[in-house]
């Protein structure tokens, strides 16, 4: 029996290619809390979050035995959610031509805010939303995720250089956003 | 343990950072749509080659390598212009030459502006790094910036918030969604 909460990624990777599909339990617990977050703040809405990330883990289940470095297993799979949420994210433009932000996303953990906490989510929602999704990318991945850009540019794909200027421009246009809501 | 700033950004940061919360029953689901699936099986030398010649991955190809020791723009401005090179040595701010003795001087005129800011792929798109320096009574704005040979985008920040790009220097829309940058090369020697 695997014990799942201290086994390392390696293992449970091992555990479920040689046929205990159990043990991806484990991975699952170990990384939904921090995958949660970034599709919630990618794509702002809590049901379209929690439907990309089970196809990130139900997609990344079925190509496990393409993981080359099971170790860096919470790499790997951050590719997947990455593309999955630009994709829901195009999709849902496509359909919507705005994105509705969905308040609760960023309230919902917040009962027993005073109403002027609840507003500032409120603002925060409303400026996520209207950032451009690659500049919302990439601030989430650098300053919400606190990856470096190394680490952005392998889940990514980008260049360093692209990286760095889409953060700068999401931090002052969001700068910007934050400041017209607070008037 | 993060302290909660005053700056807007360093606030929403602190919030963005906070957990969410997931429907209870997200593991149970998932475990439920995998329970469905076959095995996954280890990909073998094979499979790994396939896999790896239909996946996409960006290629970054540069025009520029074969004219890397011709590229030298020099853009006059009336707006703004790049100014590159050994002319570049006698400028009056005093900002450092590159080793090799190269330095862009950067001009934009903006009368109305508090703060200008040049940005760009040599400072990391850093708002704060190289700010420009008013000359007295014009509305202009320079500084001098030393850069080895490459092509570098660029743009100038004014008052904290509204980009602007070089009116005579060449554009890019690369990398940044719509949202054009300028564009300076620094030949080699």
């Amino acid at each position: 029996m695997v014990d799942v909460e201290h086994a390392g990624d390696a293992e449970l990777v091992q555990r479920v290619l040689d046929g205990d599909a159990g043990a991806y339990a484990g991975l699952v617990t170990r990384y939904r809390d921090r995958l949660g977050r970034y599709a919630v703040r990618m794509l702002g809405n809590q049901a379209d979050a929690e439907e990309a990330l089970q196809d990130t883990f139900v997609r990344a289940y079925r190509s496990l035995g393409r993981c080359t470095d099971p170790a860096r297993f919470g790499a790997w799979i951050f590719g997947i959610l990455v593309n999955r949420c630009r994709t829901v994210g195009a999709q849902r433009a496509r359909r919507e031509r705005t994105v509705i932000p969905d308040e609760g996303a960023l309230s919902r953990a917040a009962v027993g805010d005073t109403a002027d906490r609840h507003a500032w989510r409120e603002a925060i929602a409303w400026a996520m939303a209207r950032l451009a999704p690659a500049q919302r990318e990439a601030f989430v991945l650098k300053h919400v995720e606190d990856l470096s850009y190394e680490e952005m540019v392998e889940v990514t794909g980008a260049s360093v250089p692209a990286l760095k200027m889409r953060v700068a421009r999401a931090r002052e246009e969001l700068r910007r956003l934050l400041t017209e809501a607070d008037r | 343990m993060r302290q909660q700033r005053n700056d807007p950004i360093e606030r929403a940061i602190d919030t963005l950072r906070e957990p969410v919360e997931l429907r209870p029953d997200f593991e149970r689901r998932v475990m439920a749509a995998v329970a469905s699936l076959p095995v996954p099986r280890r990909a073998g030398p094979l499979r790994l080659v396939a896999a790896w010649m239909v996946t996409a991955r960006t290629v970054r190809l540069s025009p520029l390598g074969g004219l890397a020791a011709a590229a030298v723009v020099l853009t006059a401005l009336l707006g703004g212009r790049a100014l590159l090179g050994p002319g570049a040595e006698s400028a009056p701010l005093g900002a450092p030459l590159a080793a090799d003795g190269r330095a862009v001087q950067f001009v934009v005129a903006v009368p109305t502006a508090s703060t200008v800011a040049l940005v760009g792929d040599f400072n990391d798109w850093n708002a704060e790094a190289t700010p420009m320096r008013p000359v007295p009574g014009d509305g202009i704005w320079t500084v001098l910036v030393p850069l080895g040979p490459g092509r570098y985008r660029y743009s100038f920040l004014v008052n904290g918030t509204e980009w602007l790009t070089d009116p005579t220097a060449p554009r890019t829309m690369e990398d940044d969604f719509g949202r054009p940058n300028s564009v300076v090369t620094v030949g080699g020697t």
